[in-house]
C-alpha cells in the first residue's frame, strides 16, 4: 500500500459501512482488496449485524467497529472518520455499502478524475445493477423540486456508454464515493438527522452551497444491489419510524428540500411536497398498496411535527454557505424535463398495453437483412394499389359511406323517436344527474340513471358539447360497431375476407339500424361494445380461473352498460340463473361444492357488483321492474315477438318486415355444424328465446302511461352478434371442406345462405341509403313549445297535441314547464296525477267544466293545443270556460287560466289566493302574513320551508300536494333537501372507486421483486 | 352427430313464441268517450213566436240568459220559447225551432251541435230586408267569430265579431253589405263554441213581404241536393206556375260550370237555362226558373265543377198571405231521430233507389213502423200526432227535406241529424309530446 502512494499524491482510506450483508459482503471485500489502485486503508463500522457480516470481516482481516443497530450510515462513517490518524493533504475517503462492489479499476479512475481538478471534493461512479450489470443505476444523483430522487435516467436503463464522461453533478450516492477527508469534517461529514436515503445528496448540496465541486466519474464502475431502498433488508436506523424505507426516504427527501432550499421558495416547496405526497398516496392506493400510500402521508406529518430539526439544519447550512443559491439551481431538474420523463413514461406503458402484440410482429432486424439481396430486388412502386384491395379498406370505406348517406338528415342537433333534445352544455347534464328534485311534470324524485353522468363525462371530449357528442356518436357507430366485431370475428377465423364482410353486416344489422334511426343509445353502445364484452368473455365457461381483478374489470364494463340500460342485467342475470342450474347439476351432486361455491361467487360478483355500482337508479328500478326493459330517453314500442325472432326489433323506423335478415337461418343452421359454431349458436337461439318472450311484453314507464311493446335492441345485439360469429366459423371451416369435397348438400346449403346473406345486404344497403335517412332522429327540428311560452321560467303549462302515424293518430298530453324536454328529462319523467288526467280528459270530451280549476289548484297556467290538432277540441275547450285564450298562431292555441296559479301559492287567513315568486327549485320569497303555503309540487317529505331559522309545519292537502303553516309574516325559504340523494351519489362514487383500484393492475411492493427485476 | 341437442333448441324456440303469443295480447291503444254534443236552438227575438219540437219530456235543457251551468227537464214535447236561445241534452234527437211572425212568416230550422262553418245562402241587404243574422256563443269562454259575406258584387271585407260566453249576438243582416241583393254569408268561429242561424224577413214599409230561417249549409260541395222544394203553382197554367230563384255560390277562386236537374213526380229534367251554367267565383248568382209540373213538391240535383253552395227561394202564398221558403241542401239521410212535435210535415226523399224504413213515435208514445220506397222522389206526410221519426235504414244517395205549412206562414228544413254522435278519444300522458 504505501508504495502506491509514490505512484500518485492521493491516500485513500475505505470506510465499509455493514449491516446484515453477508450476503453481499464476500464479493464486496474482494472487489476491494482487487482495485488496481490498491487502498491505502480500509475500516469497517457494522451496525449490530445479526447475521455473519462480522465474521465475513474479521475473516477477511479488516478492522472494523461494532456500534449500535440504530447508529445511521453518516454517523457510522463519522464513528470511523474519528478513529483514523490526523488528517494529512489530499486524503480521501472512501465510502463503500456492504452491497457495492467497486470495479478493480474503479478507485483508480476516480483518483484519475479528480487528478487535475482541486476543486472537486466528492467524486463517484457510475452505478450499475447488482444481478444485471448493463443496467445503469445512477450516474450522479440530484432531487426533484418534489422530493422525487432524480438520476435523469429511465426506469431499466441499459448501459451502452451513452452518460458516460466526467460531469458536475450536484451529488453521488454515497455507494463508492470518495469524499475529500478535510471537505468530509469541515462540513460536519454526513447530517445525522439524514440516517439513511437522501444524506449524499444533501451532502453534495452542502459541498456545492460551500464552494466546492462533486462529479461523477464514469470511468468508475460500481455494481450496486440498493438493498435497503429494495427492502431486501430492514431498516432499523434511529428515527426509521416504524422500520419503513420509503417512509424513511420521503420524509428525508422533504427534509433535504426544506433544510438547504432558499427561505422565500419554503411555501411553495412545502405545497410542492405535500400534493406529490398526496398524489402518490393515492396512486399507491389504486395500486392496492395501502402501506406506501400511508408511508408518504406519514412522511410528510412526521416532518411538519416536527419543525424544530429543519431550524436547526438551516441555521448550520446558513453558516457553511458561500455561494449563491442560483449556482446550485442549474442541478435541480427543471420540471418540464420531470414532466417530459413521465409523460414518456407513461406513453410507453400505454403503448405497450396496446400493442403488446406487435413485437412479435414487428419487422424483421436490419440485421437479418441480405443487403446484396435489397440492391438487386427492383423497387415496386405500385405496391400501395394493393391497399385498396384490401378487405378491411374495402369494408370500412363502404360503411363509412353507408353512414353519411344514412345520416345525411343527421349533421346537427340531433332529436326524435326516443332522443330528446341535448342540452348544449354538459353542466345541465350534471345537474340533471346531480340535483335530487327533477321539475318535469309535477315533478319527481326520480334517481337520474347512470348514463346522465357518462354522457356528461365523455361530452368532455368535446369540449362539454353534448350535442356534439351525441351527433358524432350516431355518425361513427356503424364504423365503430364493424371496428370492434372485427376485432372478435379476428380470433375466429384467419381469414380477413370471411370476417370484414361479417362485421360489415354487424354493422348493417336491423338491430344496428333501427336503433340509430330511433335514437336508442344504449343499444348503439351496447353493439359497439358487445364484441369486446364477448372478448373477456370468451372463456365464461371457467369462471373459476378468473382472477378478481379481472372480474372487477368486466364488471366496469358492465356497469357501463347496465348504466344505459338495464335490460343488460336481466340478461346477465338469466344467463347467470341458467349457468348456476347447470354448475348445480355438474358440480354441486360431485360434492365439489367449493368448485361449485367459487364459480357462484364469481358468477354473483359479475352480475350484481355492476348493478350496485349503478345506485341508486338501479335499486329504483326493483320497486319498478319496468325500469328493467328500458333504454334511455322517450320509450318508443318495439315490434313484437315475430320480428324479434326474426332479429329485428321492429317498431316505427326499423327495417320493413319484408326485409329479412339471415340471422336466424344461420343461427339454426350452426345449431347443426359439428364445428365450434354450434356452441356460439346455442348461446345466440338462448338469447333469441329471451328476445321472443321480452318482445311479447308491454310496459309505460319514463312518463307514457300507455302501454308500449318491449324494445328488445339489447338482447337482439347478442342474437345477432352470436349470429355473426358462427356464421364466421361456418364459412371459414366449410370453406375447407367444400373445395375439397364432391358437390353435395352442404354446397346447396351455403349456396342458399350466401345468397340470403348477399340480398340482404343489398336491399338493406340500399333501404339505409334512401329511405332509411327518414327516420324518427333528425337534425335541427323545430321545438314543440312556443318561444313566448319559455318567458316565463318553470311555468307549468298543460300540453294537448296528437301524435303518431298519419292514419294511428292518438291524443296525448303532458305537464311541460315551459320547454321542449331535454336528455335524461324522460328517464326520471313521474306518472301523470290522476286529478290532471281527469281534468286533461275532461277537456277532450267537453266534460271538464271543472278542468280550469283543477289545473289552477296543480299550479297550471296555461293551455296549449300543439298544431295540427281537430277544430272540435279546439271549440270543446273555448265552450268549457276558465280558460281565456292569449294566442292562436300555427304553432298552436294557448289558453290562459283564469284563475290564479303559481308555483307557490299563499292562502291567507281570509282565503285569498296569492301568487309568489319561486321559479326555480329553491326559492327566497316574503309571506305577507300568516295562513297556508301551497307548494304545487308532488309531495315529498324533502320539501322544506324555513322561516326565521325554524322549519313550517308540513302537511298534504287533498290534492295531494305538500302545504305548510305559516304562523307569521316574513321571508320564507324554500327547499328541497338532496342530502339523500348525495348520500347515495357518494355511496355509488365510492364503490366505483373501490372497483376501480380492484380492476387497475396490483404495484408490488419491492420486497416481492425478484432480484432478477429489481437488478 | 347427434340431432337431439340441436332439435332441443329449436324447440326452445317453439316455446318461446308459445308464451310470446300468450303474452302478446293486444294493446287498446285507444279509448274513447262517445256522447252527443248538446245542441243549440235559436233564440226568439222580439215580436216572434218559437216553439221547439222535442222527442222526449225528460229532455234537458239549459238557458243562455245567466251563466249558470244548471239544466232542467223540459216536461212538455213542444217548448215554446220566450226569448233566449236554449242548450238542449237531447241524447242523439234533433229538435227543430219553429218560428213565426204572427200573420206574416213563419219558418223552422234544425238545433245543431256547434259546427265549424256555416254557409247561410239566402236573404238580401237591400231596402226592403229585415233580416237578422243571430250567433250563439254557447260556451264558457268568449268566441271570436269571422262573418265573409259574399255579394252580387263579389266577396266583401270580412268581419270579427266577439261573443261573449252564454250569450248571442244579433247582427242586421243589412248592415253586412249594404244595399246588395243577393247575399251568402259564411260564419267562421275562430274560437268558441258557436252556432248561427239566419233570419230573411222582407218587407215594403208596412207590408210584409214574408220571411223564413234560412237553414246553413256546413260545406261546400261539387254535387248538392235540395230535396224538398214547394210548389204551388199549376202545371196547365203557365200565368199562375211558382216562381223560384235559385241562388249559387262559388266560394273559391275558379269559375264552376252547373248543371240544375229538376226531380219531381211529374219527371226528371233539366230546367231551360240551368244547363252547365257558368258561375263566376265568388259571385252570388241568381236563376229564376218556373216549371210547369204539377207536384206538390220537387227536388233539385246540383253537379258543378267546382264546390259550391246554393239554395232555392219559393213564393208561397198561405192562408191568402204572401210568404217566401228558402229550401237548402240536405246531406245524405241516415240512421237518426228527428223531433216532429206539432209540426206534421210533408217529406220529400229523393234517390235513385229511395227505400227508407223509420219508426214513426206519436205523442201517445205508440211507435209506428214505416217503409218508404220509390224511385227518383217519394213524399210522405207526416201524421199530425208524430212526436218523432227515428230512421231505421235507408239507402245510399237518399236526401230528405220537410216542407211546413202553418197559418203563418210556410217553412223548409233539411232532414239531417243536428248532433252527430261524437266519438272522442280519451288523451293518454306522454312525455313524448314534449320532443319535436
Amino acid at each position: 500500500m504505501a508504495s502506491q502512494a509514490a505512484v500518485d499524491k492521493h491516500r485513500v482510506t475505505a470506510v465499509l459501512v455493514s449491516h446484515n450483508g453477508a450476503v453481499w459482503l464476500p464479493e464486496v471485500v474482494a472487489a476491494l482488496t482487487s482495485q488496481t489502485r490498491p487502498i491505502d486503508f480500509i475500516t469497517a463500522v457494522d451496525t449490530g449485524s445479526q447475521d455473519s457480516s462480522t465474521k465475513l470481516l474479521k475473516s477477511a482481516r479488516i478492522p472494523f467497529i461494532n456500534v449500535d443497530v440504530e447508529t445511521g450510515f453518516g454517523q457510522a462513517v463519522s464513528l470511523a472518520v474519528e478513529k483514523l490518524p490526523s488528517p494529512i493533504d489530499h486524503e480521501w475517503i472512501w465510502l463503500i455499502h456492504d452491497d457495492c462492489a467497486p470495479a478493480p479499476s474503479a478507485l483508480a479512475e476516480l483518483l484519475d478524475a479528480i487528478d487535475d481538478r482541486p476543486q472537486v471534493v466528492m467524486v463517484g461512479p457510475k452505478l450499475l445493477g447488482w444481478h444485471d450489470r448493463t443496467h445503469l443505476l445512477e450516474a450522479g444523483v440530484s432531487i426533484a423540486g418534489n422530493g422525487a430522487r432524480w438520476t435523469g435516467l429511465e426506469p431499466l436503463e441499459y448501459d451502452q456508454g451513452q452518460h458516460d464522461g466526467n460531469h458536475d453533478v450536484l451529488a453521488v450516492s454515497t455507494a463508492g464515493a470518495l469524499i475529500r477527508r478535510d471537505v468530509f469534517e469541515e462540513l460536519g461529514g454526513l447530517d445525522p438527522n439524514l440516517t439513511l436515503f437522501r444524506d449524499d445528496v444533501d451532502f453534495g448540496w452542502r459541498a456545492r452551497a460551500a464552494g466546492h465541486s462533486v462529479m461523477v466519474a464514469t470511468g468508475a464502475v460500481a455494481f450496486h444491489a440498493q438493498a435497503a431502498a429494495n427492502e431486501r433488508r430492514s431498516v432499523e436506523v434511529a428515527g426509521a419510524f416504524l422500520h419503513r424505507p420509503l417512509l424513511l426516504d420521503r420524509r428525508n427527501a422533504a427534509y433535504v428540500l426544506l433544510a438547504n432550499s432558499s427561505w422565500w421558495i419554503l411555501p411553495w416547496l412545502v405545497i410542492q411536497i405535500l400534493g406529490s405526497a398526496i398524489a402518490r398516496a393515492i396512486g399507491y392506493l389504486i395500486a392496492k398498496l395501502p402501506g406506501y400510500a400511508a408511508d408518504e402521508i406519514l412522511a410528510v406529518g412526521v416532518l411538519i411535527t416536527r419543525p424544530g430539526s429543519i431550524i436547526a439544519a438551516r441555521k448550520v447550512r446558513r453558516k457553511q454557505r458561500f455561494v449563491s443559491a442560483r449556482v446550485i439551481a442549474s442541478y435541480i431538474p427543471p420540471r418540464w424535463s420531470q414532466l417530459r420523463l413521465a409523460s414518456e413514461g407513461a406513453i410507453d406503458a400505454i403503448r405497450g398495453k396496446l400493442f403488446a402484440g406487435d413485437s412479435q410482429n414487428s419487422s424483421p432486424s436490419i440485421l437479418d437483412s441480405d443487403e446484396d439481396e435489397d440492391l438487386l430486388t427492383p423497387a415496386n412502386t405500385s405496391q400501395w394499389l394493393g391497399v385498396f384491395k384490401r378487405p378491411e379498406v374495402i369494408g370500412f370505406t363502404l360503411i363509412a359511406l353507408i353512414s353519411i348517406l344514412n345520416s345525411r338528415n343527421r349533421f346537427g342537433a340531433l332529436v326524435g323517436g326516443a332522443l330528446p333534445i341535448s342540452p348544449s352544455g354538459a353542466t345541465d347534464l350534471w345537474r340533471t344527474y346531480f340535483e335530487s328534485w327533477h321539475q318535469v311534470g309535477m315533478g319527481s324524485t326520480s334517481a337520474t340513471p347512470t348514463w346522465v353522468a357518462i354522457t356528461a363525462t365523455a361530452s368532455l371530449f368535446f369540449l362539454g358539447k353534448v350535442q356534439l357528442l351525441i351527433t358524432t356518436f350516431f355518425l361513427v357507430a356503424p364504423i365503430l360497431m364493424m371496428y370492434t366485431s372485427s376485432k372478435l370475428l379476428k380470433h375466429l377465423t384467419g381469414n380477413s375476407w370471411i370476417s370484414i364482410p361479417a362485421a360489415f353486416l354487424y354493422a348493417l344489422s336491423p338491430v344496428a339500424i333501427a336503433a340509430i334511426s330511433t335514437g336508442h343509445i344504449a343499444t348503439v353502445l351496447f353493439m359497439i361494445l358487445a364484441p369486446y364484452a364477448a372478448l373477456l368473455l370468451r372463456d365464461i365457461e371457467e369462471i373459476e380461473l378468473y382472477s378478481w381483478r379481472k372480474i372487477a374489470g368486466i364488471s366496469l364494463l358492465l356497469a357501463l352498460l347496465y348504466g344505459f340500460s338495464l335490460m343488460i342485467f336481466v340478461i346477465a342475470l338469466v344467463a347467470a340463473l341458467i349457468s348456476t342450474l347447470s354448475d348445480y347439476e355438474k358440480h354441486a351432486i360431485d360434492a365439489n361444492s367449493g368448485h361449485y361455491s367459487l364459480r357462484l361467487q364469481k358468477k354473483a360478483a359479475l352480475v350484481f357488483l355492476p348493478f350496485l355500482m349503478n345506485v341508486p337508479y338501479s335499486l329504483e328500478a326493483i320497486v319498478n321492474p319496468s325500469r328493467l326493459l328500458v333504454e334511455p330517453g322517450l320509450l318508443i314500442s318495439g315490434g313484437g315477438p315475430f320480428m324479434a325472432l326474426l332479429g329485428n326489433p321492429g317498431g316505427a323506423n326499423a327495417l320493413p318486415v319484408w326485409l329479412i335478415s339471415p340471422i336466424l337461418l344461420v343461427l339454426i343452421i350452426s345449431l347443426f355444424s359439428t364445428t365450434h359454431a354450434r356452441r356460439i349458436a346455442e348461446y345466440g337461439v338462448g338469447a333469441l328465446v329471451l328476445a321472443v318472450i321480452l318482445a311479447a311484453l308491454s310496459i309505460s314507464t319514463h312518463g307514457n302511461e300507455a302501454s308500449s311493446k318491449v324494445w328488445p335492441g339489447p338482447v337482439l345485439v347478442l342474437v345477432t352478434l352470436a349470429s355473426v360469429a358462427s356464421g364466421t366459423v361456418l364459412l371459414d371451416r366449410l370453406r375447407e371442406t367444400l373445395v375439397l369435397s364432391h358437390v353435395h348438400y352442404r354446397h346447396i346449403l351455403s349456396a342458399l345462405l350466401l345468397f340470403a346473406t348477399f340480398t340482404y345486404s343489398v336491399l338493406a344497403i340500399g333501404w339505409t341509403a334512401t329511405k332509411g335517412a327518414d327516420s324518427l332522429v333528425q337534425a335541427n327540428r323545430e321545438t314543440v313549445m312556443p318561444a313566448f311560452l319559455s318567458v316565463e321560467t318553470n311555468t307549468k303549462i298543460l300540453v294537448l297535441r296528437e301524435i303518431g302515424s298519419k292514419d294511428d293518430k292518438k291524443i296525448q298530453y303532458y305537464l311541460s314547464r315551459g320547454k321542449d324536454i331535454s336528455l335524461g328529462e324522460p328517464d326520471v319523467a313521474p306518472a301523470q296525477t290522476p286529478a290532471i288526467a281527469e281534468a286533461a280528459r275532461g277537456l277532450i270530451d267537453g266534460s271538464g267544466v271543472s278542468s280550469s280549476a283543477t289545473l289552477s289548484n296543480f299550479g297550471v297556467k296555461y293551455l296549449f293545443v300543439k298544431a295540427p290538432f281537430k277544430r272540435e277540441i279546439i271549440r270543446s275547450i273555448d265552450g268549457l270556460g276558465g280558460f281565456s285564450r292569449t294566442s292562436a298562431t300555427s304553432l298552436g292555441v294557448v289558453w290562459k287560466v283564469t284563475t290564479s296559479a303559481s308555483r307557490l301559492m299563499f292562502v291567507g287567513a281570509d282565503g285569498v289566493r296569492k301568487e309568489l315568486q319561486a321559479g326555480e327549485v329553491g326559492a327566497r320569497t316574503y309571506v305577507p302574513s300568516a295562513g297556508t303555503l301551497i307548494l304545487t309540487e308532488t309531495y315529498n317529505r324533502s320539501w322544506q320551508i324555513l322561516e326565521n331559522g325554524y322549519r313550517l309545519d308540513r302537511s298534504k292537502n287533498e290534492q295531494g300536494l305538500p302545504t305548510f303553516t305559516v304562523t307569521e309574516p316574513g321571508e320564507i325559504s324554500l327547499i328541497h333537501d338532496g342530502t339523500i340523494r348525495r348520500g347515495w351519489l357518494s355511496l355509488q362514487l365510492i364503490l366505483f372507486v373501490v372497483v376501480l383500484v380492484m380492476a387497475l393492475p396490483a404495484g408490488r411492493r419491492k420486497s416481492d421483486i425478484s432480484e432478477k427485476e429489481l437488478a | 352427430m347427434s340431432l337431439s341437442r340441436p332439435l332441443r333448441f329449436i324447440a326452445f324456440i317453439g316455446v318461446a313464441i308459445t308464451i310470446a303469443s300468450a303474452l302478446n295480447v293486444a294493446i287498446t291503444k285507444k279509448s274513447y268517450s262517445e256522447n252527443y254534443p248538446a245542441v243549440v236552438c235559436p233564440p226568439t227575438l222580439p215580436g216572434l213566436s218559437s216553439q221547439i219540437s222535442l222527442s222526449s219530456r225528460q229532455t234537458q235543457f239549459q238557458r243562455l240568459q245567466n251563466r249558470s251551468t244548471t239544466t232542467d227537464m223540459v216536461k212538455v214535447l213542444r217548448l215554446p220559447v220566450a226569448k233566449d236561445s236554449l242548450l238542449f241534452d237531447t241524447q242523439g234527437s234533433t229538435p227543430v225551432a219553429w218560428q213565426s211572425r204572427s200573420g206574416s212568416w213563419a219558418g223552422g230550422v234544425l238545433c245543431t251541435g256547434p259546427v265549424s262553418s256555416q254557409w247561410f245562402v239566402g236573404a238580401s241587404a237591400d231596402i226592403t230586408t229585415k233580416g237578422r243574422l243571430i250567433i250563439v256563443n254557447s260556451g264558457l269562454s268568449e268566441a271570436i267569430v269571422d262573418v265573409q259575406v259574399f255579394t252580387e258584387n263579389g266577396k266583401q271585407p270580412a268581419k270579427s265579431l266577439t261573443v261573449a260566453s252564454k250569450t248571442y249576438l244579433v247582427v242586421p243582416v243589412d248592415s253586412l253589405a249594404p244595399g246588395d241583393q243577393r247575399l251568402t254569408v259564411n260564419v267562421v268561429p275562430r274560437s268558441g263554441r258557436i252556432n248561427s242561424f239566419m233570419i230573411d224577413e222582407q218587407g215594403k214599409g208596412l207590408r210584409a213581404l214574408g220571411g223564413d230561417l234560412i237553414n246553413p249549409i256546413n260545406t261546400p260541395s261539387r254535387s248538392l241536393v235540395i230535396p224538398a222544394i214547394p210548389n204551388q203553382g199549376k202545371a196547365t197554367d203557365s200565368a199562375a206556375a211558382t216562381r223560384h230563384v235559385l241562388r249559387v255560390l262559388t266560394p273559391g277562386d275558379v269559375d264552376a260550370s252547373v248543371t240544375v236537374e229538376l226531380v219531381s213526380a211529374d219527371g226528371i229534367f233539366v230546367p231551360v237555362g240551368l244547363n252547365s251554367r257558368s258561375i263566376a267565383a265568388g259571385v252570388v248568382t241568381e236563376f229564376t226558373f218556373s216549371p210547369k209540373i204539377s207536384s206538390a213538391a220537387f227536388g233539385l240535383k246540383l253537379s258543378s265543377t267546382e264546390p259550391i253552395v246554393a239554395a232555392v227561394e219559393s213564393s208561397v202564398a198561405t192562408g191568402g198571405k204572401r210568404d217566401f221558403a228558402w229550401s237548402t241542401p240536405a246531406p245524405e239521410l241516415s240512421e237518426f231521430t228527428l223531433a216532429l212535435t206539432g209540426l206534421s210535415p210533408l217529406i220529400a226523399f229523393v234517390g235513385a233507389e229511395i227505400n227508407v224504413a223509420l219508426d214513426l213515435t206519436l205523442v201517445n208514445g205508440k211507435v209506428i213502423r214505416k217503409a218508404i220506397q220509390g224511385r227518383d222522389i217519394v213524399t210522405w206526410k207526416v201524421p199530425d200526432a208524430a212526436r218523432s221519426i227515428k230512421i231505421t235504414k235507408v239507402g245510399a244517395q237518399t236526401y230528405a227535406g220537410a216542407l211546413v205549412s202553418s197559418v203563418n206562414g210556410y217553412g223548409y228544413f233539411p232532414i239531417a241529424s243536428g248532433s252527430v254522435l261524437t266519438r272522442v278519444e280519451i288523451p293518454d300522458s306522454n312525455i313524448r309530446i314534449l320532443n319535436p
